[in-house]
């Protein structure tokens, strides 16, 4: 049986501009300090520099937190009750130092239904890509949201 | 084992298990996760009463965190530039101040594009069992052969 799903298709392959974000080295030190983070690659400037980077490495998810600030339209599924955060996905492309300014790309992937042991949920997934200020990219990130009934 | 401590690509089969590493997520870390993430608080991650308003059994820790968390574990493991794709599900909200296991379990390890990846299955579980997070990881590590 195919679940034919009721949302805004005119919403592939719109692109959602966000940025930019400048990566300072407070940033990436009070990231470290909500996770309890020791690596000196990511906490020492001195550290990371003898390890060949310009400044403090950002750990490899830093770019998650930059998704909250890209505005996200409603998809306006008519589907569910309640939705929640079911899953994200972290690719890294190349290093993230202090001094780096970001600006970030998103799209709807994709969305689709799964039938599990508690029923029917709806998966919205938006993809995020991240470029640095010499326009390498730096990471793709995907939120994957899930509507419940 | 390298001079820093951190695996060789040939010291990895398949198979091979990683941790488990205990880390915690305390009431001040979560607060700070959310200032700095920009959530407005208080908020279902730091506050008991709207936590339990959303049906949660207590303040949770952001899935955002449990993957800073997870992501930590991993880099310490293997260093700070070595994972290339984390892919999580967030499956039971993550408590507050109590022992998180993060623990992987190699799945497949290849060389692709000269460079040697690891592939894991990688999980947040509580004391209890309690299965947080799953979802897989690719690592990439440094070969004896340079």
């Amino acid at each position: 049986m195919t679940m034919e799903l009721e949302y805004n298709r005119e919403l592939y392959g719109v692109e959602h501009p966000a940025g930019p974000f400048e990566i300072t080295g407070e940033l990436i030190q009070t990231f470290n300090r909500s996770i309890g983070e020791t690596n000196p690659v990511f906490t020492d400037g001195a550290a990371a520099r003898a390890a060949g980077y310009a400044d403090v490495l950002a750990p490899p998810t830093f770019c998650t937190l930059l998704v909250r600030n890209v505005e996200l339209p409603d998809i306006d599924l008519k589907f569910g009750r309640t939705r929640f955060h079911a899953g994200q996905r972290v690719q890294a492309r190349a290093p993230i130092v202090a001094g780096d300014r970001l600006t970030a790309s998103s799209h709807l992937k994709e969305v689709y239904p799964k039938t599990g042991r508690s029923g029917t949920m709806v998966f919205e997934v938006w993809e995020t890509t991240f470029r640095n200020q010499d326009g390498a990219v730096v990471a793709d990130v995907q939120e994957s949201y899930a509507a419940r009934e | 084992m390298t001079p820093g401590n951190r695996p060789y690509f040939e010291d990895i089969e398949l198979g091979s298990e990683i941790g488990p590493r205990e880390l915690v997520a305390t009431d001040e870390n979560v607060a700070t996760f959310c200032r700095l993430w920009g959530n407005p608080m208080p908020n279902r991650f730091t506050d008991p009463a709207i936590a339990e308003k959303s049906g949660l059994p207590g303040p949770i820790v952001p899935g955002v965190m449990s993957m800073a968390i997870m992501s930590q574990a991993l880099t310490d493991w293997a260093g700070p530039e070595s994972l290339k794709d984390l892919d999580l599900v967030f499956r039971q909200p993550v408590p507050h101040n109590q022992p998180l296991l993060i623990s992987a379990t190699v799945t497949d390890t290849r060389q692709d594009d000269g460079e040697n990846l690891v592939e894991c299955d990688v999980l947040m579980t509580g004391t209890a069992g309690e299965r947080y997070v799953g979802g897989t990881a690719l690592i990439a590590l440094p070969s004896k052969g340079g």
